[in-house]
């Protein structure tokens, strides 16, 4: 008889188990009974199952709808792949509070034709098996992508993309997202780091026209190489000596890398330097530099190496930094004056949030996706599919004076981006609260280099095999 | 490979270059130092490894800007003081809450552990890392944290070398604080604290409190490693201040500890100093195009590779006696 | 011998893999259940069904196979290893240099899954035992800061050898679960792509899962069998007490460095796996987190037991999903209305200026944000499981277990 209660234990126990699952399944509606229905994302559509047909079949909104647009209901799902506990969480965690209060205050002033859009947020922690992961959690719950963070990352689930017809904004400025032969599901903004490279370089030998040499470093990656394939590109052209090329050199946690990278632009004697890094590595490798005796170059790196805090009321560099410094920009900063700024600080005040620039990042997602999903909407078909064809198609995105616009029809070489905004350190704002340390100097800039650049593939491969 | 050649030879060429890949050797070393003897000395008083110490070393120098720069505790009341002043007394605050959080970890985690394997309880020492680390980034936030440290960008050029002020102050302190503690290890309560190292069923038996040994010794590590995150978040290190990576310096001062030997406090000196000098001459001569990127990282990971093939116990460490 | 299941009558019977009916039983069901999960048959466990559960399951089955090695080294020989995440990433590389494509510009042989995969697990074998004497020469503590050190000293090598790891934050594509006898064009099996098996629709997802579950299995076995031989009794006296392992005749040395070479040896496979299921796989992955996440999973689970480490990988790979759902249910609570609302408010924050112990508000202002929030979690759950369980989730299911078989006279 000893067998008999065993048995019913382990029945019980495997019970219990069962029913732990399904009282965790019951209690995430919004999630994976969504997945389930493939269609919806309510409560309500678990208690009265309402199919896509059911939903078409309405008169009265001749709309195509497949998944994370819920007709019925009244809601549009957009997913975010971001980065909220690796190292560019600083960045992303405020860039999602701008598609936060961007999409707030459009759903408030009616939504998209009356439908409300909401944001499915996932954290990828910069790792690419998580974040295909999560591609693949969300992939049946909206419509399309808001951001995707990293450009391997994205990469990495570009051929499902490509599979599923589902539209992704990256969040990086690589230049091989211009490629016709990558982008077919992506769509690109602003300028990339190889064309920003040669816009801002050649800008800074404006401001130095004597300058001959150039020393260069960067962080591994598309980034950091993709930016200094540029500034190479740059430098040949307009006759600079490269005196020191530490690409790839600089990691944020090995304090030894900065010193390398700070030792050989000090060395180099350099009069132009070009570092494109995260910020704190860009205090750590300027602080050393100057350290080992090296002042009077013009600094400069692409748009996320720099952040205010580096001429703080307490950071030691702030004032040679002022001094040396070109902040690229491929949005205009927090103080600027225009319509789209305007429209940033309004929001953001509003929620009561602090200053920042990256809001802007936020927002200019958001508003392609808006456009593209307006456009979905006018073409009657807002499917994953309709919502990428939509978006392929739009002619020009303007963002009020916040960035320069953007096209996704014609040629390559014609929807490549290459306008920017350059802004000098603005340490009295800074310390005054007016602005978030950044004076605009100079809007949609170009430079002839970069005017005449010819794209035909990406400065930096991203080798796939 | 070439240009790597030639770097070498104009180095070895320049006795500046050598005299000043020592100074920042030996300035970083004190930093590797400061990090390995609080990890010795909590090893040797209470037989844990402490994968956390990185995270204390985060939070000492998130807790000295919050202290320094937000909160400018106690200096605000203190406005008699010149202003170098009321920062040193900020931050000495701010590291007596280091060591008080050190205590607390200590009461809170680790002494549960007491006489558990010693695997178990490094184990215990990682979760705790990612706790006290993952709160601390959320603390520090967005922006990197200045510390406000009263000495800019002040640098001494003695010609032949170059050396920004902080580092002669983090050196001098650095002395100070090997000599406090050597010091110490002489003084009643270190008395106690060896005896409690060596044997701590007898020390109990002789009437140590060994609870309040272990709480002393956390409260001394994360002293010294809130000191160390000071110096590493400040010009010429990391000069913006701390931010969410400034924890991973931990990780390059394992290498110094198992250098020196595992129990051994002289031994952390010695291998800090070995490691960041190691480190400053692969900066500065193995600058070889084939070494790649980062090569530095990992010299003192090689160099305690040899040192354990050749002695298992690190250079001063205690040989383990192998008894049935 | 009905009604006496404890009863043996030889000493096979009681060291058999399934030494009850109960087990037999159990197993088979279990082994039934996991079959039809992709076909979503099981009214209540259809979800598991969906894709990303799906990849859920399958990267579960890839970690155990990690798992169940690091639990023979650790769990079972006693040698704490910090360095899994290493071995896992030359698994990883052997896996590509061998099976990625010929004609690109990084290396690459082209040759079939039946060659790379096992070469991959040989290759970390060997190296394993290769800088098995420096490890086994030092011990206890010393021997988890080395293995500390391989993790740093292979992070610098995949990040430098741009030829074979495509370079530091780029990464490259890893050779695909598809079986071919050569290197034909179209494979004979292809495990990632929809088709039709024995008349059934499959998606691709679910073909991997088969895979990766019949490569779990396989291991799982494999195992469970080295832990029952002389192998396996030695290991565990080298772990219990190895001066007198050695007495006993116990080759403390050889022993050591083969626990290390099996070790490695599925800690490559599980390497190999994890990146071609991935497929892109930057040099960054195989960092010092990875390797505390498998330490993670031997805890949680239960050190030197094989269900342990099973039940282990499943937590720690399902763990991220069910806090993220759970800090969206607690969400939606605070949104909504009454006491419910009133009480999840307290410990979530929607707005900037809100306070709460998780802000869903993009984690600016106070509050851990959702990832944040799982790693405290996670952390916690390893300090807690060590003081509280030490036995991990398979102390807690034994003493479920004991509880029931005595039952009703449980006390």
């Amino acid at each position: 008889m000893r067998n008999k209660p065993k048995w019913l234990a382990l029945f019980l126990v495997l019970g219990l188990v069962l029913a732990a699952c399904g009282g965790g399944e019951g209690g995430d509606t919004t999630t994976t009974a969504a997945a389930e229905e493939e269609a919806t994302t309510t409560a309500a559509a678990e208690e009265e199952p309402t199919t896509t047909a059911a939903a078409e079949e309405e008169p009265a909104a001749e709309i195509a709808t497949d998944v994370g647009v819920d007709l019925e209901a009244g809601t549009i799902t957009i997913g975010l792949l971001s980065d909220l506990s690796g190292p560019f969480s600083p960045l992303v965690q405020v860039i999602n509070t701008g598609h936060d209060l961007y999409w707030a205050s459009v759903n408030e002033a009616g939504g998209i034709n009356g439908l409300n859009v909401q944001l499915e947020v996932r954290d990828t922690g910069y790792v690419v098996d998580t974040h295909v992961q999560l591609y693949e959690e969300l992939k049946s719950q909206v419509v399309a992508f808001g951001h995707s963070t990293g450009s391997p990352h994205t990469v990495a689930i570009n051929s499902s993309l490509q599979a599923d017809g589902i539209l992704a904004i990256p969040l990086t400025w690589y230049s091989g997202w211009s490629d016709p032969a990558i982008n077919a599901n992506l769509v690109p903004h602003g300028v990339p780091y190889c064309i920003e490279a040669m816009n801002m370089i050649e800008y800074l030998t404006t401001q130095a026209p004597d300058a001959t040499t150039i020393a260069i470093a960067s962080s591994p990656g598309d980034y950091g190489q993709d930016s200094n394939a540029g500034a190479v590109l740059v430098a040949e052209a307009l006759g600079l000596e490269v005196v020191y090329d530490g690409t790839g050199t600089i990691v944020a946690t090995d304090p030894a890398t900065l010193a390398e990278a700070a030792n050989g632009i000090a060395g180099s004697g350099a009069e132009l330097v070009w570092v494109t890094t995260d910020p704190t590595s860009f205090g750590g490798v300027y602080g050393q530099a100057l350290a080992a005796g090296f002042s009077g170059a013009l600094w400069s790196g692409a748009g996320p190496s720099w952040n205010p805090a580096l001429i703080g009321p307490d950071s030691p560099i702030a004032e040679p930094l002022a001094n040396d410094f070109y902040i690229s920009q491929y949005y205009a900063p927090w103080a600027a004056d225009s319509p789209g700024n305007q429209m940033v600080r309004d929001l953001v005040e509003a929620a009561g949030a602090p200053p920042l620039d990256y809001y802007a990042e936020g927002v200019i997602e958001a508003k392609i996706m808006h456009e593209a999903l307006l456009a979905a909407y006018e073409a009657g078909d807002m499917t994953q599919a309709g919502v990428l064809a939509a978006a392929k198609s739009l002619e020009s995105v303007t963002f009020d004076g916040l960035a320069p616009d953007e096209t996704y029809v014609g040629e390559a070489n014609d929807r490549l981006q290459r306008l920017q905004f350059i802004s000098r350190p603005d340490l009295e704002g800074l310390a005054g609260g007016t602005s978030t340390g950044a004076t605009l100097i100079e809007s949609d800039y170009t430079s002839p280099t970069a005017e005449a650049y010819q794209f035909d593939a990406a400065c930096f491969a991203l080798e796939a095999g | 490979m070439t240009s790597g050649l030639v770097v070498l030879a104009q180095a070895t060429a320049d006795g500046n270059a050598f005299a000043q890949m020592i100074v920042d050797g030996i300035s970083f070393g004190a930093i590797y130092a400061l990090l390995a003897m609080g990890f010795v000395i909590i090893f040797k008083s209470t037989s844990v490894i402490n994968f956390a110490h990185g995270a204390l070393t985060g939070l000492g120098a998130f807790l000295i800007a919050a202290f320094a720069t937000v909160l400018d505790f106690p200096g605000r009341y203190l406005t008699f003081l010149p202003e170098w002043a009321q920062w040193t007394v900020n931050v000495l605050t701010a590291l007596v809450a280091a060591a008080l959080f050190g205590i607390l970890l200590e009461r809170v985690f680790l002494r549960p552990m007491v006489g558990e394997a010693l695997f178990a309880v490094a184990i215990v020492t990682l979760g705790v890392d990612i706790v006290v680390r993952t709160i601390t980034n959320d603390w520090i936030g967005t922006q990197p944290r200045p510390l406000g440290a009263p000495w800019g960008l002040a640098v001494v050029d003695l010609g032949w070398v170059r050396i920004a002020w902080s580092e002669v102050i983090q050196i001098l302190v650095t002395i100070i604080l090997l000599g406090a503690i050597a010091f110490f290890l002489r003084s009643r309560t270190g008395v106690a604290m060896r005896a409690t190292a060596f044997d701590q069923e007898t020390a109990r038996a002789q009437g140590v409190n060994v609870g309040r040994i272990f709480s002393v010794a956390w409260a001394i590590a994360a002293f010294l490693a809130g000191v160390a995150g000071l110096f590493y978040s400040i010009f010429p290190r990391r000069a913006t201040g701390v931010d969410q990576a400034t924890a991973f310096i931990a990780f390059r001062a394992f290498p110094a500890v198992i250098i020196g030997g595992l129990d051994s406090i002289p031994g952390a000196v010695v291998g800090g100093f070995a490691v960041g000098i190691a480190e400053s001459a692969a900066n500065t001569y193995l600058t070889f195009d084939f070494l790649g990127n980062g090569f530095p990282g990992i010299v003192g990971y090689l160099l305690m590779m040899v040192v354990l093939l050749i002695r298992p116990y690190g250079l001063l460490g205690t040989p383990e006696i192998r008894r049935v | 011998m009905r009604g006496r299941p404890l009863l043996y009558t030889s000493y096979q019977a009681d060291q058999a893999l399934l030494n009850t009916t109960t087990k037999k039983v159990m197993l088979g069901l279990l082994l039934l259940v996991v079959a039809t999960i992709p076909f979503q048959v099981i009214p209540g466990l259809d979800f598991l069904g969906s894709d990303d559960w799906l990849r859920l399951l399958s990267t579960t089955a890839i970690f155990v196979v990690g798992a169940l090695g690091l639990n023979l080294l650790t769990g079972l020989a006693g040698q704490v290893s910090l360095g899994h995440a290493f071995f896992m990433g030359v698994g990883a590389y052997t896996a590509v240099w061998l099976g990625g494509p010929e004609d690109a510009p990084l290396l690459g042989l082209g040759l079939p899954i039946w060659i790379w995969l096992p070469a991959a697990g040989i290759v970390a074998a060997l190296i394993g035992v290769a800088v098995g004497p420096t490890a086994v020469r030092v011990r206890g503590l010393y021997l988890a800061i080395v293995t500390l050190g391989l993790v740093f000293i292979g992070d610098y090598v995949f990040r430098n050898w741009d030829s074979l790891s495509g370079g530091a934050q780029v990464g490259r594509d890893f050779p695909p679960l598809q079986f071919r006898l050569w290197k034909e064009e179209e494979p004979l099996i292809d495990f990632t792509t929809p088709g039709t098996w024995f008349g059934v629709e499959v998606s691709g997802l679910a073909k991997s899962f088969f895979l990766l579950v019949t490569i779990a299995v396989v291991f799982t076995l494999l195992a469970k069998n080295l832990q029952r031989t002389r192998v396996g009794r030695a290991f565990m006296s080298i772990r219990d007490r190895d001066i007198a392992a050695e007495i006993m005749g116990v080759d403390e040395f050889g022993y050591k460095l083969l626990a290390f070479g099996i070790s490695s040896f599925f800690a490559g496979i599980s390497g190999a796996l994890l990146a071609s299921f991935v497929v892109r796989v930057i040099p960054e992955r195989w960092d010092l987190f990875l390797s505390v996440q498998f330490i993670a999973i031997i805890l949680i689970g239960g050190a030197g037991t094989v269900t342990g480490a099973i039940l282990g990988s499943a937590f720690v790979v399902l763990l991220p999903r069910l806090v993220g759902d759970f800090t969206q249910w607690l969400q939606s609570v605070a949104l909504g209305e009454g006491f419910g609302s009133a009480i999840a408010n307290v410990f979530v924050a929607t707005t900037p200026n809100d306070f709460g112990l998780v802000n869903t508000f993009a984690g600016i202002g106070p509050g851990l944000s959702v990832a944040q929030l799982n790693l405290v979690i996670y952390g916690l759950l390893i300090i807690g499981f060590l003081i509280f369980e030490p036995l991990g989730l398979y102390g807690i299911w034994l003493r479920i277990r004991n509880y029931w078989k005595g039952w009703p006279f449980t006390y």
